[in-house]
């Protein structure tokens, strides 16, 4: 390859920590530094390169030749040995073929057949809490349709369905650069893995569980059975954590902005685009990454390969490139092309099941409640997931 | 540019197609009704289902694994002719081309 000389290279840098407790707990100035420095810019901190703007976040994300998921999609080199080979790190068809047996309850048909029982359930829990009048966002209210419905469908042991939680929190600290946080949660990872490996194993898991169905395939051969420990955490990881977030950022934001909850109460047929927007506005993962096969070139700049990038989502959900007024909530808006759930082949598989869980719930609380009111807020503090720890409300009825 | 045509109930609208966006795309865009595209373009929720009704079907892509699986959930019955129109790239060779909007997609 012949060197391009050096003044017509481009190479933005930036020295922001992005991974810094005040970066995380507020993002948003950092992004739109980032976005404005160039469309893709070398973090001098981490060693990588950010992708910030929306062209350039769904270019990554839908280019899967140049930027794979196989060598990982985690901001540090052990999680990305960890993880090799379920169906968020691999590509082609090998990718094609696990995320066939991964989407199998989750397609739109699958998750049909869902809806009563979690309208159901969605709607007892409301009534009790709106009868409350005071509870936790995130405890009673975003928590229980992902652990009482979803941690019974993935299908794991009782044990291991009480630590879903833990492990998925600290599965994703774990995808960060190395830093504290990544480190002391390497601890519980293993945990994880251990039990994906010894316990979710045929036999212990639920008849009829997704987890069981993952072995299933493995003996008709649709995927190598010594696959099974690595895919199990393609439901143990995502399937819970990030709806919790993305319904307890939904109350959040419909409390500051009581206008928009107005609007979505006095029609309800906007539910679906509120939580599009809300989902846009406070994407529950941040960023993953992706490394890269060849030279490639993006509006000027050039990532070489053998790097890595990493595609924050939150940022080109926030580009005013795309967005107008993109730090308004609009519930109006309606963006089908947020990129909260990815784009390209590893989009998101489970969105059709998070989407009905946020509609079950908000379906009722549009009938029901008036105002939220934030007694108290607590982020919790994550390398890679945005949303609450504690979030205490009270409904006006 | 290429003329896409796409019928929404008694309604017919002929387009003039962007080539390098999607059939879904393209068509919400020209504010052609009757598509949702609930997931943005990303094959996970079938709701821009169209039929292929006539024109250069053989020009069409071959449908893969994941628009297979969304097509076997659609809302309105999926025909031999069933497409999700977020996975037809738009390109000359589409010239012509008549498409039915499902009435239902959700
Ligand atoms: C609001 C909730 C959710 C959000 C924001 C979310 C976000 C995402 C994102 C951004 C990706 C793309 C990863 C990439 O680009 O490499 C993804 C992939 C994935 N998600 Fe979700 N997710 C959610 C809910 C769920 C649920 C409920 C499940 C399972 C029941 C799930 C399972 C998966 C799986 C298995 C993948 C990997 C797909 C692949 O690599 O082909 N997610 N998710």
């Amino acid at each position: 390859m012949t060197p391009t000389p050096q003044s017509t290279v481009r190479r933005p840098t930036s020295d922001l920590d992005v991974y810094s407790d005040e970066a995380l707990l507020n993002p948003w100035p950092g992004y739109r530094e980032l976005r404005d420095a160039g469309p893709v810019v070398f973090l001098e901190r981490y060693g990588m390169y950010a992708a910030t703007r929306y062209d350039a976040v769904s270019h990554v994300l839908r280019s899967p030749e140049v930027f794979p998921s196989s060598e990982g999609v985690m901001m540090n080199d052990e999680m990305n040995q960890v993880l090799r080979g379920n169906t968020l790190c691999s590509d082609g068809e090998a990718h094609s073929a696990s995320r066939r047996v991964i989407v199998r309850p989750l397609t739109p048909k699958a998750v049909r057949l869902l809806q009563d029982d979690i309208r159901a359930q969605a709607r007892k829990l409301v009534e009790e809490l709106t009868g409350r009048r005071e509870f936790d966002a995130v405890t009673d209210l975003a928590q229980y349709l992902p652990v009482t419905i979803v941690s019974n469908l993935v299908g794991l042991p009782e044990e291991g369905r009480e630590r879903m939680l833990v492990w998925a929190s600290e599965m994703f600290n774990c995808f960060g650069p190395p830093n504290d946080r990544t480190r002391d949660s390497f601890v519980v990872l293993g945990e994880m893995m251990e039990y994906a490996t010894t316990q979710a194993v045929p036999g212990k898991l639920r008849p009829g569980s997704w987890a069981e169905a993952i072995h299933g395939a493995a003996a008709r051969g649709e995927v190598p059975a010594d696959k099974c420990p690595v895919m199990m955490i393609d439901y143990m990881g995502p399937s819970l954590d990030t709806t919790i977030f993305a319904i307890s950022s939904a109350v959040w934001l419909f409390a500051r902005h009581p206008d928009q909850w107005d609007l979505v109460r006095e029609d309800p047929s906007l539910i679906p685009s509120a939580i599009n927007e809300v989902l846009r506005m406070e994407a529950p993962i941040q960023d993953f990454s992706r490394s890269v096969a060849v030279d490639h070139e993006i509006d000027g700049v050039v990532l070489p390969a053998g790097s890595r990038v990493i595609a924050f989502y939150g940022a080109a959900n926030r580009d005013e490139r795309r967005y107008p007024d993109p730090d308004r909530f609009d519930v109006r808006r309606n963006p089908t092309d947020h990129l909260a759930f990815g784009a390209g082949p590893h989009t998101c598989v489970g969105m059709n099941l998070a989407r009905l869980e946020m509609r079950a719930l908000f379906e009722v609380l549009v009938e029901r409640v008036t105002r939220f009111e934030i007694r108290s807020e607590q982020r919790a503090l994550h390398n890679i997931l945005r949303g609450f720890a504690r979030l205490d409300v009270t409904v006006h009825v | 540019m290429p003329k896409i045509t796409y019928r929404v109930g008694d309604e017919t609208t002929t387009v003039d197609a962007t080539v390098g966006s999607s059939m879904m795309h393209d068509a919400v865009r020209n504010d052609i009704g009757g598509i949702i595209a609930e997931c943005g373009g990303n094959a996970m929720c079938a709701t821009c289902h169209v039929y292929v009704e006539d024109g250069p079907v053989d020009s069409l892509p071959e449908v893969g694994f994941a628009e297979d699986e969304m097509l076997d959930c659609t809302a309105a019955p999926r025909e031999q002719n069933s497409r999700l129109s977020c996975q037809i790239p738009v390109t000359d060779a589409l010239d012509g081309l008549t498409v039915r909007v499902a009435d239902e997609q959700a």
